[in-house]
C-alpha cells in the first residue's frame, strides 16, 4: 500500500505533472539512464571478451564478498537516512499510526518499502551487467539469482538500522534531525575516503604489509568473505551462480533467506514494542539563542549600504548557524585536506622541481581552484535559492531585484574569495615560485574567484528555487549542470591562455611576465564579462518572478 | 489611500480576481471577506506588489504599485498568512534585517524594535531563534516587522490565525490604534465576528468578483434584512450550502 502511494506520487510529480519542464526532465533522466545502461553493458561485454582472451584468475568469492561488504556501507547510510527521515521529518507517520492497523505492521511496511527501494536501485545499477554476464555465460538464471540476493541481502541491515533509529530518536532533539543526518553523512563520506585511502591497493603505499596469498588487486579485508557474515554468504552464493554451481548457490541463498526472515519477523515485533514503550518520543527542542556578535559582523562589511550589509550578514548567519549549510562551506576544505594532505610531501616536491615562473605559480593555485569550484557552486549557485519561502520578505520590501542580486554577489563572493586567497597564499608560500609570480598569481586567483562566484550567483538566480523544504534540493540540477560546464570552460580557457602566453614569450622574446599577465587579464576579464551577463539574465528572471 | 481599478489576475484559463474596483480611505479598518479560494490572498498579493495584475491598476497613497513598486512598497506593511520567517535568526535579528530593508535609520530602528518586542510580549524570547517560535509568536514577529517602518497602509492576510484570545485581542487594539493615527488597515479574515466588531467597512469577494462593499449597515440594506449578522449576510451573498452539507452527512451514515 505504501509502495503504491510512493509510485503514485512519483508519477504525479513527473509524467502527470502537466509541467513541460518536469516531463522533459523525466524524459532526459530516462535517456541518461538508458545511455548509462548501454555503456555498462558495453564495458561488461568488453571485459568478458578480454577475460576470454587473457584468462585472469580472480578470487570471485573474495571479490563479491568485498563488493557486498562495501554495499553494506551504502545500505547502512541510506537506511539510516530513510529511517530517521521517516521518524523525524516525514509528516505521514502520525497519519499511518492513527490508522486502525497495528504499530508493528506500519513499521514493518516501512521496512518493506525501504528494502524494495534498495532492491530496485541495485537492479538499476547492475542490471545491464548481469544481463550481459547471463548472455556471455549462456546462463539466463544469473540475473534472477542476483536479483534474489539483492532482495534478501538488505533485509538484515534495514531491520537493524530501523531499530537503531528508533533508539536514536530518543536522543536527537526535535527539529535537529536534518542537521544530525547531514553530520552523519559528512562523517561517513570522510570515513569512506579514508578507508579508500587505507584499503584501496591503487592508493596504498607499496610497503604496506598484506596477508600472504591475497590478490594484489583486491582490498585486503579478512572479515569480508568470512562464512560467519552475510557478505560472505552473498559472496559465496554469487560466485557459485557465476560458476553454474546451483547447489552451493542455493544453500547460501537459503541461509540468507532464513536469517533475513527471522531478523525481519523479530525486528518487526521488537520495533513495535520499542515504539509502544515510548522510544519514539524524541527529545524536546532546546531553546537556542542567537549570540550577539553584531558589532563584529558589521565591522566586517563597513563599506556596504545598509540593505546590502543586512543581506550579507543575514546570509552569513543562516549559513553558519545551519549545520546543513555550514557543511557546504566546510566540506570542500576537509576533502581538499583528505585529497592533498595525505599525499602532500610528494606533490610539493614535484611542483618545486619546476623552479621559478608561472607554471609553478599556477600549479600552486590548483588546490585553491578546486576550492573555488566547490565553494562557487555550493555558495554561489545557492545564494538566491537560500531565501526559499522567505523570499517574500525581500520581495515586499522597497528594493530592486538588482540590489538583491548585488547583495547576493557580496554574500557569496566574500567568503569564497577569502578562502581561495588563504589557500593560494599558503600554496605559494610553500612552493616559492618567485615573489612577483606568487603575488600576481594570488591577485589573479582572488579576482577569478570573485568573477566565477558572481557568475554562479547569476546562474543560481536564473534557476532559483524558492519552494524547497530540504536544503539538498535547493539547487536546480540544470543550474548545477550549466554552472559546472561554465566553470570547466573558464578553467580550460585559463589553462589555454597560460600555454599561449608561454609559447608567445618564447616565440617573440617578449618578457614572460608581460605575456602571462596579459593572458591572465584576458582570462579574468572574460570571466567578469560572462558573470555580468549571468547577473543580467538572473535579474531578468527575478523581475519576472511572482511570489504566489 | 488605496484604490484599485478593474484589477484582474488570471492564471491561464483560471480567473482568480476579475475587474476589482475598490476605494479605501485614510483611517479606515477595511475587512476583505470571502470563502476559500475566492481571491482574497491573490488580491492582497497584487496590492503589496508580490503578484503582477494581468490587467487593471492598484494605487497606494496615489502611487501605482506596478509602475513605481519600490516607492509604493516603502509605504506598505505586509503580514502574510502563515508567515514563513528565517528559522536561524532571532526575532530581534529578523526585525533588524527588516528595518534595514526598509531603510530605517539604525538608532531609530533599535528603539522601535525594543518597543515592539515589549508591545508583543516578546522581550524575553527576543534572542531565541525563530525556529523555536509557535505559529502565534511568528505572527506577532511578522506584525512587528510590518509596523517597524511606520507604514501608511497595513495589509494583513488572516492575521488572527494561530493567535490565542489575548493576543487576538491585543492585535485588534493595535490595529484600531493604527487607524486612529489616520493610517489604513486592509485585512482578510474568515472570522466574521472579528470583522463585524472591528471594521469600518467591508468587502465580500466570491469567485474573484466583488459581490458587496460598504459598512455593515449598508450590507444589511443590500440584502434587505436590517438585523442580520455578518455571518448571515456573508452566507447569503456567497451562497449557503447548509442543505448540501446535511445531505452529504446523511449519505455517509447510510
Amino acid at each position: 500500500m505504501l509502495w503504491r502511494v510512493q509510485l503514485q506520487m512519483f508519477i504525479n510529480q513527473t509524467v502527470r505533472s502537466r509541467q513541460a519542464g518536469r516531463i522533459v526532465g523525466t524524459i532526459a533522466g530516462a535517456a541518461v539512464i538508458l545511455f548509462a545502461w548501454a555503456w555498462e553493458g558495453i564495458i561488461t561485454w568488453v571485459g568478458v571478451l578480454a577475460s576470454h582472451r587473457v584468462p585472469v584468475r580472480i578470487d570471485t568469492v573474495h571479490l563479491l564478498s568485498v563488493a557486498f561488504l562495501a554495499y553494506t556501507g551504502v545500505l547502512v547510510f541510506s537506511s539510516l537516512v530513510f529511517s530517521l527521515n521517516a521518524l523525524l521529518l516525514n509528516p505521514d507517520l502520525d497519519m499511518l499510526l492513527a490508522a486502525p492497523r497495528s504499530v508493528e505492521s506500519v513499521l514493518a511496511s516501512r521496512m518493506v518499502v525501504q528494502v524494495l527501494r534498495l532492491f530496485l536501485l541495485s537492479l538499476l545499477f547492475t542490471g545491464p551487467a548481469l544481463v550481459v554476464l547471463a548472455i556471455a555465460n549462456h546462463n539466463l538464471l544469473i540475473p534472477l539469482a542476483f536479483a534474489t540476493l539483492f532482495l534478501l541481502y538488505p533485509i538484515f541491515v534495514v531491520v537493524i538500522i530501523s531499530l537503531v533509529s528508533l533508539l536514536l530518536v530518543r536522543v536527537i532533539p526535535v527539529g535537529r534531525g536534518r542537521e544530525i543526518l547531514t553530520l552523519f553523512g559528512v562523517g561517513l563520506a570522510i570515513a569512506i575516503n579514508l578507508a579508500n585511502f587505507l584499503l584501496n591497493p591503487a592508493l596504498r603505499d607499496p610497503g604496506f604489509a598484506r596477508r600472504p596469498g591475497t590478490a594484489l588487486s583486491l582490498p585486503d579485508i579478512p572479515a569480508a568473505s568470512s562464512a560467519w557474515f552475510p557478505s560472505g554468504w552473498a559472496g559465496r552464493s554469487g560466485s557459485a551462480v557465476l560458476a553454474g554451481d546451483w547447489q552451493t548457490a542455493g544453500r547460501w541463498i537459503l541461509l540468507l533467506l532464513a536469517t533475513s526472515a527471522v531478523v525481519f519477523a523479530a525486528g518487526s515485533v521488537l520495533s513495535g514494542r520499542l515504539y509502544m514503550a515510548g522510544w519514539i518520543q524524541a527529545v524536546p527542542p532546546r531553546r537556542r539563542h542567537a549570540t550577539p556578535r553584531v558589532r563584529r559582523l558589521k565591522a566586517a562589511v563597513p563599506l556596504l549600504s545598509p540593505v546590502l550589509a543586512a543581506i550579507v550578514i543575514k546570509d552569513w548567519r543562516m549559513r553558519t548557524r545551519d549545520l546543513a549549510q555550514l557543511v557546504r562551506f566546510i566540506m570542500p576544505v576537509v576533502f581538499l585536506f583528505v585529497i592533498f594532505g595525505l599525499r602532500f610531501p610528494r606533490l610539493l616536491a614535484a611542483v618545486q622541481s619546476l623552479g621559478d615562473g608561472p607554471p609553478a605559480a599556477v600549479i600552486g593555485l590548483i588546490p585553491a581552484w578546486i576550492l573555488l569550484f566547490s565553494l562557487s557552486i555550493s555558495l554561489g549557485l545557492s545564494a538566491v535559492s537560500l531565501e526559499g519561502k522567505n523570499f517574500w520578505v525581500y520581495a515586499a520590501s522597497p528594493n530592486t531585484t538588482l540590489r538583491f542580486l548585488q547583495a547576493k554577489c557580496w554574500s557569496a563572493a566574500l567568503p569564497t574569495a577569502t578562502v581561495v586567497a588563504v589557500a593560494a597564499v599558503a600554496a605559494e608560500i610553500l612552493i616559492r615560485p618567485g615573489l612577483l609570480w606568487a603575488v600576481t598569481a594570488v591577485v589573479l586567483a582572488i579576482a577569478q574567484a570573485a568573477a566565477v562566484t558572481i557568475l554562479m550567483v547569476g546562474i543560481g538566480a536564473v534557476f532559483a528555487r524558492f519552494d524547497w523544504t530540504d536544503a539538498r534540493r535547493m539547487m536546480h540540477p540544470v543550474g548545477i549542470f550549466i554552472g559546472m560546464g561554465l566553470f570547466s570552460i573558464v578553467s580550460a580557457a585559463s589553462a589555454l591562455l597560460l600555454v599561449i602566453s608561454i609559447a608567445l614569450a618564447a616565440a617573440t622574446r617578449f618578457p614572460l611576465f608581460t605575456t602571462w599577465l596579459a593572458a591572465m587579464t584576458i582570462s579574468v576579464g572574460g570571466a567578469i564579462a560572462v558573470a555580468a551577463l549571468s547577473i543580467l539574465f538572473g535579474n531578468q528572471r527575478l523581475r519576472g518572478l511572482e511570489v504566489g | 489611500m488605496l484604490s484599485t481599478r478593474l484589477l484582474t489576475k488570471r492564471y491561464g484559463s483560471l480567473t482568480a480576481v476579475e475587474d476589482l474596483d475598490l476605494e479605501v480611505g485614510a483611517g479606515e479598518l477595511f475587512g476583505f471577506l470571502g470563502p476559500n479560494g475566492a481571491g482574497k490572498t491573490t488580491t492582497i498579493k497584487m496590492l503589496v506588489g508580490l503578484l503582477r495584475p494581468t490587467s487593471g491598476s492598484a494605487r497606494v497613497a496615489g502611487i501605482d504599485i506596478t509602475a513605481e513598486p519600490e516607492k509604493a512598497k516603502a509605504l506598505i506593511g505586509y503580514v502574510p498568512d502563515a508567515a514563513t520567517l528565517y528559522d536561524k535568526l532571532s526575532a530581534r535579528e529578523f526585525l533588524e534585517f527588516s528595518g534595514d530593508l526598509y531603510h530605517v535609520e539604525r538608532r531609530l530602528r533599535d528603539r522601535r524594535i525594543a518597543a515592539l518586542l515589549k508591545l508583543f510580549d516578546l522581550q524575553e524570547r527576543g534572542d531565541d531563534f525563530l525556529s523555536g517560535y509557535s505559529r502565534g509568536m511568528r505572527q506577532k514577529v511578522s506584525l512587528a516587522a510590518a509596523l517597524l517602518h511606520d507604514p501608511q497602509v497595513l495589509f494583513l492576510d488572516e492575521p488572527t490565525v494561530g493567535l490565542d484570545p489575548q493576543s487576538a485581542r491585543q492585535m485588534k487594539d493595535i490595529l484600531q490604534d493604527f487607524c486612529r493615527e489616520g493610517k489604513t488597515v486592509f485585512f482578510s479574515t474568515h472570522i466574521l465576528e472579528i470583522a463585524e466588531r472591528m471594521c469600518t467597512r467591508l468587502a465580500i469577494i466570491n469567485h474573484g468578483r466583488l459581490v458587496a462593499i460598504g459598512s455593515l449597515q449598508e450590507l444589511r440594506h443590500m440584502v434587505g434584512q436590517d438585523r442580520q449578522s455578518l455571518e448571515q449576510i456573508f452566507l447569503e451573498l456567497t451562497g449557503s450550502r447548509e442543505d448540501d452539507v446535511s445531505a452529504v452527512l446523511r449519505g455517509l451514515e447510510s
